[in-house]
């Protein structure tokens, strides 16, 4: 159970970080159909950082337990490198989008072109293969907390061994920034007014807020949680390796934020469950779900006749499916940002 | 303080040049404290123009703003805010999803450490809500309170910014009779309190009840100011449309003959509110004549025409056109059968705006066999007929046939789609709005062909929120009310004032069966 | 009209070149940049790439002291027009379905769905008992209806659902990508008489079913070329004339236009989405069949992890050529000689193919403001009423 919930919440986080992403954009008014090119050049500006950084020995592995301390802060400043990268490569679709009142979509669609096209031109010449991996050593030894650490045992239960034991910090900061950023959205007076632009930015307008501004803050903060949330992505799930991909995530999770109909609160609760979805895709095979030993999934799996259909490769569709399936049911109930997607023309009234 | 000036805020010698039009051209306006000046004018008079300089929206190129006498630059509406000048514009500046409070704040939020802080503000709104007598709810969302209401929040965002001088800008065009009677008491209340209005209309009646001072423009040029006490009716349509206009259309009796249009206890839902917006509504529409359904936009016209013509579905009733049942017809069906359209929304329903003048005109009819052998299209036959639909109705464009649509005049659009839907010359025309927007001249045009129509033997059902139109095109008036036909009147024997009595649902004559007649 | 005519489309063709211009030069400075930075290319390697980012197409390789010569070089040429077939088709789908106010950028799915269906059929039926020319002509058919099928999904969703036809391709792009992974791993078609290759299928040469050259692969020789770019161009002549001659054309783009309108004038507006996202679906099927059908290209079948980039290029071959289907042969040729070029460089520097995909994706992005740049050129001086439609059709999908 430990095991589920802890991988769960390795894909529901950067889903859930990313999908907030998406909500500061179109609550501002642009749709950001780029989040998934943005995670991708965070996940390679934060691997490439980690590996220049190992490269330069700046930071050193020494003996695992006594320095945990100085990883943490080595994953921290990974993730606002990371984020800040996604937030200057958003300002390709600021700029298209507010400046030039480009059409939203192809501008989206072009960053999702240029970020793998862009990161894979790099890596080859960096790596001289596809993909960039860790300079030295292997995410987990490097950068996993573990209950050791904390001077923690094997009896110490549930809670430890699910929130404390081969998890990543990174889990627990996009949570925290998840809560900030919520409160931000919803009670202050940069979020009311940023909600105020998605919506009617005429009426905004009108009471002297500067719609240029608060759209553009309102991409680069999205900028910089998907593209926080790509370097999450890829240490987390794929061992801090970057290779141009991120599989359809920001996709992904660009359906959990139309399924949580743009709320912070819905969207934690459709990233968990995509999560759960992601997280069987990936380790059907080794889930331990009633905790007897045996691994219901994987056994299902090699039955002659459930297995045709309950195999790796239903796993893997089913995330797919059934946000497609849940988008049917939501849509007609879903109410987007009005103004979203729609250029501010301070002529037209 | 030391000295008072007479005007509180003086436009002098304004002009502001677009590309290839004057929208203002020396136009001089000026304000007193405490007055309502009203400034009317055409719809493309220069009203909007002029109010845009006056909100720094727009730069002007010659002229000066002075605010109690002292030479004032506007560059932004923050500028005019921090004037204290304030404005309820014709399409309301309000956010749907917030609530009335979240929108009267919005833009002056009173902040702690970043966090809004509303206890103050809810005061301040109480205080001045009670003051003017302003009643709303400050936690409900806009999108769940009438439109009434949402004036009332638009006037309120004004007063919490402590603002001077309030802008009207066509302020009565969405409200029922009786909420217009409560607008004109808080202006004047307003007024009292040593606020400056500025009411921008042009509707004269209500000019005549409110307004101290009236301005006058034509055509982007500034033709006068006169006291309204010292003016009349006549004297304010003269000036503003250039010449004596005919308020009545000229039309010989209608001769109605047989039935075209019969519609039995037609119901339509709504997709709004839980409740049908037409409700168990029965007419008859006769060749040769003119009947036209009034009433206060909102209350299941346009759902009782999106039935009709097949655009919604209706869950009960019958449509009989020509005696043939066509309740469950679909559009091209109906079309087919000998019904058009001018549709309300001209951009929405009307027009494909990115398609040329000629494929607009032939929207309707690319289909037919005039048009197209063997499903191409017989493009010298459209550009022939296009040709021939603008000469002989005289619409207006830059490139002719091959104009894209979205480039031409609002009146010019309009008469395409005239042209188009009379040009058909079915038996059966629902026309919609057919004026909205639009200049005298170009309403004018629009009756003449209306009334053309009628003589010519078919049947019109017109469906008018303008009590003029009403009263001097139909031949007979249904009012519409809450989904329900509440009245018949003949506009020979009825008045305007017992006509907006049934609009506003406050007078029905149920005994009187509407299809009866 | 003429006149008005010639006027704009002079203005598209100068946007397009500067657009072309504009990645060019792009490409260009990231190599400038690498090559600077990093010693063991310098800036001779830079240089060397740079030349090919321009005339790639006309290198011929490299002399015995190790420079770049240039010419004529048939196998290019024959490639270029190899590699143009998806592309066009894929643009054509990309470009109709954005005539009629759909983005589709659901091609890849679709072109996904005509491998499997186009493979399926040319390997499965024996061409002992039917005749190969058959079932190149069934395979080709099996192509462009699974891809008209796979697209009309979204329009399905869209047109009675109302949801997002974007959000709708994206999510069955991937559905697809999983299920094609899923059938082939269930079939015998999986390659296993070259041992040294995992997860592909079998070419379609091995059942002896082959596109005809024509000669073509004589005027251009030593490449893969044959006469399936001749029937790209038909398809885009196809497109064309559907689109600007018929009712049904009209039909289709009034709708996308403007689909309350359609519906008022008696257009069945549902119906035209569904039939808009089928023919774009039929357009990236036949992509796939054509390009698979030649008899050479091998499929990867396990493919779940990536979505085929042929799919996302063909956006670009659309916005590029303007979503004109004639302008798409150009565009489309256009796009496959940067990759020919990106293999040249891939080849002759220590540059990649990678560095073509960032081309295309500023071309792109230069594209959504497209207009920016028509109205840049056509002067400033006139205020045009122009307002992309676009906007409008997002506007009623979310209301």
């Amino acid at each position: 159970m430990s095991f589920l919930i802890r991988e769960t919440l390795v894909y529901a986080v950067p889903l859930m970080i990313v999908a907030l992403a998406g909500v500061f954009a179109e609550r501002s008014g642009i749709i950001n159909l780029a989040l998934e090119g943005i995670m991708i050049f965070g996940a390679f500006i934060g691997a490439f950082f980690i590996y220049e950084m190992q490269m330069n020995e700046v930071f050193v592995l020494q003996s695992g337990a006594a320095n945990w301390g100085t990883m943490q802060m080595f994953v921290l400043l990974t993730m606002l490198v990371a984020g800040i990268a996604g937030a200057i490569f958003s300002l390709l679709l600021a700029f298209a989008a507010i400046n030039l009142k480009a059409d939203q979509t192809i501008g989206g669609t072009a960053l999702n072109l240029l970020a793998p096209a862009f990161v894979l031109f790099f890596i080859r010449i960096i790596a001289n293969q596809d993909d960039l991996r860790m300079y030295r050593g292997d995410a987990a030894s490097w950068f996993m907390l573990k209950k050791s650490f904390f001077g923690l045992k094997e009896a110490d239960g549930f809670f430890v061994n699910t929130f404390l034991n081969k998890v990543y910090i990174t889990t627990y900061v996009c949570l925290l920034l998840f809560v900030l950023l919520s409160i931000l959205l919803y009670k202050t007076k940069f979020g009311l007014r940023l909600r105020a632009c998605g919506e009617n930015p005429q009426a905004a307008a009108s009471l002297g807020i500067n719609v240029f501004h608060m759209r553009y803050a309102g991409v680069i903060i999205s900028g910089f949680l998907a593209g926080m949330g790509g370097f999450v992505y890829a240490l987390t799930t794929s061992n801090c390796v970057a290779n141009g991909d991120v599989a359809g995530f920001g996709f992904l999770a660009l359906a959990v934020m139309i399924f949580g109909n743009w709320k912070p609160l819905n969207i934690a609760g459709a990233a968990l469950l995509f999560g759960l979805f992601k997280c069987m895709a990936a380790s059907y095979s080794t889930l331990d779900l009633d905790g007897n030993g045996q691994y219901l999934l994987l056994n299902l799996s090699k039955d002659p006749v459930w297995g045709k259909i309950l195999n790796a490769n239903f796993y893997r569709l089913l995330p797919y499916l059934v946000s497609l399936i849940v988008l049917a049911f939501t849509s007609k109930k879903s109410r987007a940002p009005k103004a979203e997607g729609i250029p501010y023309d301070p002529g037209k009234r | 303080m030391e000295q008072s000036p007479e005007y509180v805020i003086e436009m002098l010698h304004i002009t502001k040049e677009f590309p290839g039009i004057k929208a203002n051209d020396d136009i001089t306006l000026q304000l007193k404290k405490g007055e309502i000046h009203a400034l009317l004018g055409e719809n493309g008079a220069g009203k909007s123009t002029l109010m845009s300089v006056l909100f720094g929206m727009y730069q002007p190129e010659e002229g000066v703003i002075k605010k109690d006498g002292k030479v004032v630059t506007i560059n932004n509406p923050n500028d005019a805010t921090a004037l204290h000048i304030g404005m309820v514009h014709q399409h309301f500046k309000l956010v749907d999803v917030f609530t009335v409070l979240d929108n009267i704040i919005l833009g002056a939020e009173e902040t702690k450490l970043g966090f809004i802080q509303k206890k103050n503000a809810r005061k301040k709104v109480q205080e001045l809500s009670d003051r003017y007598g302003l009643h709303v709810n400050l936690d409900a969302k806009i999108e769940d309170i009438t439109v009434g209401m949402q004036q009332r929040v638009e006037i309120l965002k004004m007063l919490y910014r402590d603002n001077e001088i309030l802008i009207f800008d066509e302020p009565t065009a969405v409200l029922t009779p009786q909420e217009i009677e409560e607008l004109m008491q808080i202006m004047k209340g307003l007024a009292k309190e040593g606020k400056s209005l500025l009411f921008i209309s042009h509707k004269l009646n209500e000019i005549m009840e409110v307004s101290d001072r009236v301005t006058v423009l034509r055509k982007g040029k500034y033709i006068g100011t006169v006291e309204t006490k010292d003016t009349t009716k006549e004297e304010l349509s003269r000036m503003m449309v250039g010449r004596p206009v005919q308020l009545v259309v000229e039309k010989d009796e209608a001769k109605p003959t047989e039935p075209i249009l019969e519609v039995e206890h037609f119901t339509v839902p709504s997709k709004i509110h839980k409740n049908n917006a037409v409700k168990d509504v029965s007419l008859t529409v006769r060749a040769g004549e003119i009947v036209c359904i009034a009433g206060i936009d909102g209350n299941g016209q346009t759902e009782f025409v999106y039935g009709l013509t097949g655009l919604e579905r209706p869950s009960a009733g019958k449509v009989k056109l020509l005696g043939k049942d066509i309740t469950h017809a679909t559009i091209r069906e109906r079309s087919l059968d000998g019904m058009s359209h001018i549709p309300e929304d001209r951009h929405k329903h009307g027009l494909v705006l990115d398609f040329t003048l000629e494929q607009n005109m032939v929207l309707q009819r690319y289909y037919e066999p005039k048009f197209q052998k063997g499903g191409f299209i017989k493009f010298g036959a459209v550009r022939e007929y296009a040709e021939g639909l603008i000469e002989k109705f005289d619409v207006r464009s830059g490139q002719g046939p091959v104009t894209v649509a979205r480039s031409m005049s609002g009146g010019n659009q309009q008469k395409a789609i005239i042209a188009r839907e009379v040009d058909r010359d079915l038996p059966l025309i629902i026309a919609v709005q057919p004026t909205r927007g639009l200049d005298v001249g170009a309403i004018e045009f629009v009756h003449s062909q209306l009334v053309a129509a009628r003589d010519a033997g078919k049947a019109i059902l017109l469906v008018s929120l303008e009590l003029e139109e009403v009263m001097s095109l139909s031949d007979r008036i249904l009012v519409m009310y809450e989904g329900e036909i509440v009245g018949e009147l003949d506009p020979k024997t009825t008045t305007v004032e017992e006509l907006g009595l049934y609009m506003a649902g406050a007078k029905r004559n149920n005994g009187q069966e509407a299809s009866a007649s | 009209m003429k006149g008005f005519l010639k006027k704009s489309g002079t203005t598209s063709v100068l946007a397009t070149l500067i657009s072309i211009l504009i990645g060019l030069v792009a490409g260009s400075v990231l190599i400038l940049i690498v090559g600077i930075f990093d010693n063991k290319i310098g800036l001779s390697g830079a240089w060397d790439g740079i030349r090919l980012v321009f005339i790639g197409l006309f290198n011929t390789g490299r002399d015995a002291s190790g420079v770049m010569t240039f010419g004529f070089n048939p196998a290019n040429f024959g490639n270029m027009l190899f590699r143009a077939i998806p592309l066009i088709l894929t643009g054509l789908s990309v470009a109709l379905a954005y005539k009629t106010g759909l983005f589709n950028i659901g091609a890849a799915g679709q072109y996904l769905a005509g491998i499997a269906a186009t493979l399926f059929v040319a390997l499965e039926i024996p061409t002992t008992v039917v005749p190969a020319w058959i079932v190149w002509t069934l395979a080709l058919l099996a192509g462009i209806l699974a891809g008209a099928l796979w697209g009309a999904i979204p329009g399905l969703l869209k047109a009675y659902l109302n949801i997002n036809e974007v959000l709708a391709c994206i999510m069955t792009n991937w559905i697809a990508a999983n299920i094609v992974t899923w059938l082939f791993d269930l079939s015998n078609l999986k390659n296993v008489t070259e041992g040294t290759k995992t997860a592909y299928i079998y070419k379609t040469s091995f059942n002896g079913v082959e596109t005809a050259k024509l000669g073509l692969d004589k005027v251009f020789a030593g490449s893969q070329v044959n006469a399936g770019i001749l029937i790209a161009i038909l398809f885009a002549i196809g497109v064309y004339i559907l689109m600007t001659r018929t009712t049904f054309g009209f039909e289709l783009k009034a709708c996308g236009s403007n689909r309350h309108a359609a519906r008022y004038a008696g257009i069945r507006d549902k119906q035209s989405i569904v039939f808009s996202m089928g023919l774009a679906g039929a357009l990236a099927g036949a992509a796939a069949s054509l390009y698979y059908l030649s008899g050479n290209p091998e499929f990867f079948w396990s493919t779940y992890q990536s979505l085929p980039a042929a799919g996302f290029n063909g956006i670009a071959v659309a916005l590029l050529g303007a979503c004109n289907p004639i302008a798409v042969i150009f565009t489309g040729i256009f796009m496959s000689m940067l990759q020919v070029i990106g293999s040249q460089i891939t080849f002759l520097t220590p540059f990649n193919e990678y560095i073509t995909d960032v081309i295309i994706a500023v071309i792109v992005y230069l594209s959504a403001f497209s207009l920016v740049i028509r109205m840049w050129i056509s002067g400033r001086g006139k205020k045009k009423p122009v307002k992309p439609a676009k906007a409008d059709a997002k506007k009623e999908v979310k209301a």
